[in-house]
């Protein structure tokens, strides 16, 4: 028995060209990789690590799980296209080998079983199978019914906004749409002219053959299976350049991720596939502040990683976030968005230039002495209040402090990083750790969480321990060294900086020290979903109006807590907030100094 | 001549007509809120490079503005980005991104 026919040829070509492609891709991808990753691989193939791997994809590129998370409907419409399309081809594979007994059947004798089984009519019918395939191809469809009702109302599936899709992925994505549809018509009119079938295609074939003529029926016959393989063909051309290569790259993702493979400062070859694992749902518009808040709507990380993937990635774009790490937090496939975007950035700014802040050289303004060090931070110089208050709680707790940058002294190097220069920024980094290495310090408190984040994960401070204040005033509390005065008349609400929250998970720290102090009144979005006050240093796009819009927006939200006092603890929020806000803003350490025993 | 611990710039004229302007129209009109300077020098003063060295980002972006560019681009360099300026303006500059566009526009990149 041959399984050819003249019709499959659009799909063969359509299926070679796919496999042939995405095995060029993936093959330069890893081969591009550096020793130090492929060591990860390799040594991370015979662990438990490749078991959790292969239970991640059944999760998450089959089922989709975080998706239902987001919207249950939204999470079924993926999973019952991804999900529902595998059990087609699985259970249809099984339906050849429970018809043909186990022997080699070309690609297209599985994918276009009904056209060849019903001519050669080799073996009885098995219509349990046939009931099988009409449900998964029901449940497929399902999927694509919920699809097309998303373009018309997407809030519905719970998504405000929804990609505004290049031309190219408009072909793919009708190409798909049409996939399922024109197989159901394909197998009713098989089922029509030959019989078989079960509920769905058996169905309707029977309400066919009733309406039309056998003739008809055989006219319609060769040119519908013709259309079910060109739409599968043009779906698998596209699919490699369009936002559908996700459908396979998710996949090889998932295992390097858990091989601990990671982006880095500096693009590398792993970000291929974290760029084109994004299957462009989205999911990343609605939280976005630029969007909610001012309107814009071409930058975010969906856009970014399209223009990105496409070459044609502009500076403005690449520069107008706020990295406040909210999209990263709903990203499905959980791609780390703000790394690429950063290292997007460097491949953009970054020029290497020795001769760059020499003028560091042999600088010390540091104050005092002590074990503990205190790390202000550019920020924090411009909100003394904060720097007063740590003065006052440091001497309370009879605590001998060597102050930094007290009179001013040099910037961490984050913002730097965050805007491209990545080498320059390593001469802040440098400066500072030797200067801390000098001073003998073994603990380093710093109240700026943007200072926080390069100094944990970029400093590498051997033998220093490094903490924000507010860890650090939690911890004098808990030792007995600090008291404070607690009042349930005083009530705050407090404000998670991206940076110490998304950025460094310190969240529950400044709650327990503001509720030793009075009552804490929690915000609509906290925690993992609070709002970025937006003037982040990582934007270098959007203007002052702009910031101050996202602010005021943010305050509104705090003072709608009736609490009488907004406490963050990040001098930039801090700055921030206050101009949007009606009640009074502090930082953290404030509250405490204020109500020290 | 006695210390008195401060310098007085010396007296320059800038021929507006014979400088070429097309750069700094260009940064102008990328950044129109730069015209909106008052030039107060509140960025000089809170500036980090600038309690450590000679670095004025006032008289920098000022002569950029008036189409001097030489050493515009080294000097913009020992900035560090912190951003205290750009807090502190009372124009609400984009001073960070007065700083990346002119060392885009006069630099190699």
């Amino acid at each position: 028995m041959t399984f050819f026919a003249k019709f499959c040829i659009p799909f063969i070509i359509g299926t070679v060209f796919l496999f042939a492609v995405v095995l060029i891709k993936y093959l330069t991808w890893l081969r591009d990789l550096p020793k130090s990753d492929l060591k990860l691989i390799i040594r991370g193939i015979p662990t438990p690590r490749t078991l959790a791997a292969v239970w991640e994809v059944v999760c998450e590129s089959l089922l989709h799980r975080r998706i239902f998370r987001v919207n249950p409907m939204l999470g079924y419409m993926h999973m019952s296209l991804a999900f529902g399309w595998f059990l087609l081809i699985a259970v249809g594979w099984i339906e050849t080998v429970a018809y043909l007994g186990l022997r080699w059947v070309p690609l297209q004798g599985h994918v276009f079983f009904k056209y060849f089984v019903p001519l050669n009519g080799i073996t009885e019918h098995k219509p349990l199978f046939d009931f099988a395939m009409d449900a998964l191809l029901l449940f497929v469809l399902s999927g694509v019914g919920l699809a097309w009702f998303k373009r018309m109302r997407s809030r519905a599936l719970g998504m405000k906004r929804t990609t505004k899709h290049i031309l190219f992925d408009r072909i793919a994505l009708s190409a798909l749409w049409c996939i399922f549809p024109v197989r159901l018509l394909a197998e009713s009119i098989t089922a029509a002219i030959y019989g078989g079938g079960s509920f769905l295609t058996g169905g309707i074939g029977s309400g066919l053959a009733s309406i039309m003529s056998v003739n008809t029926l055989t006219l319609l016959y060769e040119p519908i299976w013709w259309l079910y393989s060109i739409a599968l063909g043009t779906f698998f051309v596209a699919m490699p350049f369009s936002r559908y290569m996700h459908i396979f790259t998710e996949i090889p993702l998932i295992f390097l991720r858990h091989y601990r493979l990671k982006p880095e400062d500096k693009e590398k070859s792993y970000d291929n596939f974290e760029v084109e694992a994004c299957s462009r749902c989205g999911i990343c518009i609605d939280p976005c502040q630029l969007q909610l808040q001012l309107g814009i709507n071409d930058v975010q990380s969906v856009y970014f990683l399209r223009d990105r993937r496409y070459n044609m990635l502009q500076q403005k774009i690449a520069n107008n976030c706020l990295m406040c790490g909210r999209c990263e937090q709903t990203c499905p496939v959980g791609i780390n968005l703000n790394t690429l975007r950063l290292n997007s950035r460097t491949s953009m700014r970054n020029i290497p230039n020795e001769g760059r802040y020499n003028y560091l050289r042999g600088l010390d303004r540091s104050q005092g002495e002590g074990q503990v060090g205190y790390f202000a931070g550019c920020m924090t110089l411009l909100t003394p209040n904060t720097m007063t208050s740590m003065q006052r709680i440091f001497e309370a707790a009879h605590e001998k402090v060597w102050w930094a940058d007290k009179e001013g002294g040099v910037c961490c190097g984050r913002p730097l990083r965050l805007t491209g220069e990545t080498d320059s920024a390593q001469k802040m980094v440098d400066y500072n750790k030797a200067l801390f290495a000098k001073h003998n310090i073994t603990t380093l408190v710093t109240s700026c969480p943007i200072c926080l984040r390069v100094l944990r994960d970029e400093y590498n401070l051997e033998g220093i321990e490094v903490l924000h204040h507010s860890e650090y005033i939690l911890r004098l509390m808990r030792q007995g060294r600090l008291r404070v005065r607690y009042s349930s008349e005083l009530s705050f609400t407090y404000h998670d900086p991206c940076e110490l929250g998304r950025g460094s998970g310190i969240y529950d720290e400044p709650r327990a020290v503001i509720e030793a102090i009075g009552q804490l009144l929690e915000p609509e979005h906290n925690r993992k979903n609070a709002f970025c006050c937006g003037s982040s240093v990582a934007n270098t796009a959007i203007n002052d109006a702009q910031q101050l819009t996202i602010a005021q927006h943010v305050a509104a939200e705090l003072d709608s807590t009736g609490a009488e006092t907004v406490v963050t603890a990040c001098p930039q929020c801090k700055k921030a907030i206050v101009r949007g806000s009606k009640r009074q803003v502090m930082d953290l350490s404030e509250i405490v100094a204020q109500n020290l025993r | 001549m006695i210390n008195f611990g401060f310098s007085i710039s010396k007296p320059r004229t800038i021929d507006i007509d014979r400088n070429n302007l097309h750069k700094s129209n260009e940064i102008m009109h990328e950044m129109p809120e730069l015209q909106t300077c008052i030039g107060c020098g509140t960025c000089t003063a809170t500036c980090t490079a600038g309690n450590l060295t000679e670095f004025n980002f006032r008289k920098v972006h000022t002569l950029v503005r008036r189409g001097e560019y030489q050493g515009a681009y080294v000097e913009m360099n020992k900035c560090m980005l912190c951003g205290k300026c750009r807090l502190l303006c009372p124009r609400g500059i984009n001073t960070r991104g007065v700083v990346m566009l002119i060392k885009r526009k006069l630099g190699d990149f």
